[in-house]
């Protein structure tokens, strides 16, 4: 058997974190990134999300581009596509001027915008290199990035574009630089993939979708699902305490978990691979959030074995591990 | 607002419920006794099943079999699907459609192109309001984040056609040799350009970018029309809007943007409606009643003491709401123990709501 699923993704130089919008991604991949730097890995967490979040999951000023030191051998970064793809471009173009001329010009800010797949190039370019040398800013090269993956499109079109690419671009300094890229994310020593999904219907038919996608496109599988936001299971606590409000919370939290319960069970059916269960919590703040998380994730996990469901339906019993 | 206005559109983030409180606004207004359409898009699994309509529902309304004097149907929409008939629609011939069906971008992006779903979206209700079938429609926004990108695309499109930049994407590259054409009109530097795209990028990646492009020319020329009329349909006094957002904090700012999109855009705000709200226990009501056995109490207070938390969360949520945008009525839906998932349930929802909603 592996080791925990942290052992297991601080191997890699690249953890995409991908998953429906709203599921969590962000705080996952904040938990993932925390944990693997304490494996003594120094880590980058890479946001790509005009909105940023991260900094204040892990109490830190805004990144504003650039890369911030979280301390204790992690790192945070928010960047921009668009500026991971003019990077990738100009670095090809040896002559300073060319290179500012070809950024400015209409026809190539066009293509950026508009050409399938170039940002996506430009963004894992940017990762596989943080994680390869030093940056221009004097930091890195890092043990592993963590990317918690932009939410539009599905989070496989990220990891399919440089095989698109490739496939139509064969020469040229893009051709190379897809077909390159391509090798990387398809490599599962290099590069690993984690689904967040809610044990909910629309959420995990979305990670199963992806799932398929993943295998079809990519030939490859998820290292690890993530099932975040769970309701407590009951296990026969369901005594009524006559406490005024209690029952309406009882019946609550019987029936979400029961509903958590079926699409835990509709998950396992499918995959069979490493997956950890993620508590709904009682936190407001995001770096407490985290810190809750990241201390789950020294806990038990799903390994894998044979799904084995209880009578009443679907807490899979073998298989869950201790790291 | 049942009956009285032709058109309704859900607007919310992403997960917060738009879909399923469309459809049973529908099944309520078609309980009303009128023929009412609901448009909606990436429905789940269950949904489409309550609603027992089948994969027939992508490509033209069906009929949702509920008792009743008026009459419902279901329009269900997805990016590929809408897509795929808008190119039988639009290609000028058969060569055409083999082509774009077989252009590699059209393959794999289709599904995930930026805005083609909003695009596709206006595209279906310019149809629909165009027949004038129905008494009522409710439609379903498609998941965005933090974007009135449906809304918006009539102007986004109207905008992008204008913009100079367009007849580069749209432009002929090619001559009849499939050689690149002298890329004349791109100012002082195109040829420095023209190199750069050659070398770097590659002619054939640029071919099939433009293939795409071209591929809906047919499409953009009647677009332009198209797209004012629904700007007009959509800011029309006789087209509401529903504002759904989710219960806690976090998702406070998403409400107070869209809020301000349809302000600014001039479009009709009735209500706000917070969906999935747990309710309110009460903080430190936690003494048993006597003859309870207080271990058994104990031993639920992890699930207890989180459900006290969400409702508590939840309140404070809905107060600062309540605050931030007072001048719109605002309806609170409870988070429900099991998802409304067949027709009753889904029904008894949609009344419950009409009754809520502002005349
Ligand atoms: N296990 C959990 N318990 C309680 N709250 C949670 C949990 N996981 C996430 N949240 C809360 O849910 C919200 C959404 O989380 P997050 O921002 O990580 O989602 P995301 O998938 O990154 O969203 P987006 O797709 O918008 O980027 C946040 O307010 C976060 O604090
Ligand atoms: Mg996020």
């Amino acid at each position: 058997m592996d080791g925990s699923p942290i052992d297991n993704l601080s191997k890699h130089r690249l953890v995409v974190v991908t998953g429906k919008g709203g599921v969590g991604k962000t705080v996952v991949a904040a938990a993932l990134a925390r944990a693997i730097a304490e494996r003594r890995k120094k880590v980058l967490l890479l946001e790509v999300d005009p909105r940023e979040s991260v900094h204040r999951l892990l109490n830190v000023p805004p990144s504003g581009g650039g890369v911030v030191d979280v301390g204790a051998g992690l790192c945070l970064q928010n960047l921009r596509p668009r500026q991971a793809l003019d990077e990738m471009i100009s670095r090809q173009l040896t002559v300073g001027l060319v290179a500012r001329r070809v950024l400015k010009s209409e026809i190539y800010h066009q293509l950026a915008e508009g050409g399938p797949g170039l940002k996506e190039l430009g963004l894992l370019r940017y990762a596989a290199d943080r994680s390869e040398k030093r940056g221009a800013d004097r930091r890195g090269p890092f043990d592993t990035v963590v990317l918690d993956a932009p939410a539009t499109g599905h989070g496989v079109s990220l990891l399919a574009a440089p095989r698109l690419v490739s496939e139509v671009v064969e020469q040229g300094p893009v051709g190379r630089e897809a077909a390159r890229l391509a090798s990387f994310v398809s490599d599962p020593a290099k590069v690993a993939v984690v689904v967040v999904t809610l044990a909910e219907e629309m959420p995990v038919q979305e990670a199963l979708e992806l799932r398929e996608m993943l295998a079809r496109r990519l030939g490859r599988q998820p290292d690890l699902l993530v099932v975040n936001g769970l309701y407590p299971p009951l296990e026969g606590r369901l005594a009524p305490t006559g406490v005024e409000g209690d029952d309406i919370a009882l019946d609550l939290w019987r029936r979400r978990r029961s509903a958590n319960e079926a699409e835990l069970a509709r998950l396992s059916a499918a995959w069979q691979g490493p997956r950890v269960d993620f508590p709904l919590l009682a936190e407001s703040r995001g770096f407490d959030l985290v810190a809750a998380l990241r201390q789950r994730l020294d806990g038990p996990f799903y390994d894998g074995g044979s799904p084995d469901t209880t009578r009443d339906g679907a807490q899979p019993k073998a298989g869950w591990s201790f790291s | 607002m049942i009956g009285k206005h032709p058109l309704v559109v859900v607007v919310g983030s992403g997960g917060v419920g738009k879909t399923t409180l469309a459809a049973s606004l529908g099944l309520a207004s078609a309980a009303q006794g009128l023929k009412t359409l609901v448009m909606t898009f990436d429905p789940s699994l269950r949904l489409k099943d309550a609603l027992q309509v089948g994969d027939e529902a992508r490509r033209r309304a069906a009929p949702v079999p509920q008792e009743g004097p008026g009459q419902l149907d279901a329009s269900l929409l997805d990016a590929r699907q809408t897509f795929d008939r808008l190119i039988e629609t639009y290609a000028p011939d058969d060569a055409a459609r083999q082509r774009i069906l077989g252009n590699r971008f059209y393959q794999h992006l289709s599904g995930s192109l930026a805005g083609i779903l909003e695009y596709m979206a206006v595209e279906r209700l310019f149809e629909v309001a165009q027949e004038g079938a129905y008494d009522q429609i409710f439609l379903d926004t498609p998941p965005t984040r933090q974007a009135l990108d449906f809304l918006e695309a009539p102007a986004r499109i109207l905008n992008f056609l204008k913009s100079p930049a367009l007849p580069i994407a749209r432009r002929e590259w090619f001559d009849a040799q499939g050689k690149l054409k002298a890329t004349s009109g791109l100012g002082l530097f195109g040829r420095g350009i023209e190199g750069f795209l050659d070398r770097m990028i590659g002619v054939d990646f640029l071919r099939e970018v433009s293939e795409f492009f071209l591929s809906f020319n047919p499409l953009y020329e009647g677009f332009e029309e198209r797209a004012r009329e629904v700007a007009k349909l959509l800011s029309s006094p006789s087209t509401r809007f529903l504002l759904v957002s989710g219960p806690g904090q976090e998702r406070i700012p998403d409400a107070l943007f869209f809020a301000r999109k349809l302000r600014e855009a001039g479009h009709h705000l009735d209500a706000v409606v917070v969906n999935r709200i747990h309710p309110d226990l009460g903080v430190g009501a936690t003494e048993p009643k006597e003859g309870v056995d207080p271990q058994s109490v104990a031993a639920q207070e992890d699930g207890r003491a989180l459900l006290r938390w969400l409702g508590e969360r939840d309140r404070l949520g809905v107060e600062e709401l309540t605050s931030l945008l007072g001048e719109y009525p605002l309806i609170k839906v409870p988070m429900l123990g099991d998802e409304p998932t067949d027709l009753a349930s889904l029904k008894a929802l949609g009344t419950r709501l009409a009754a809520q909603l502002p005349g």
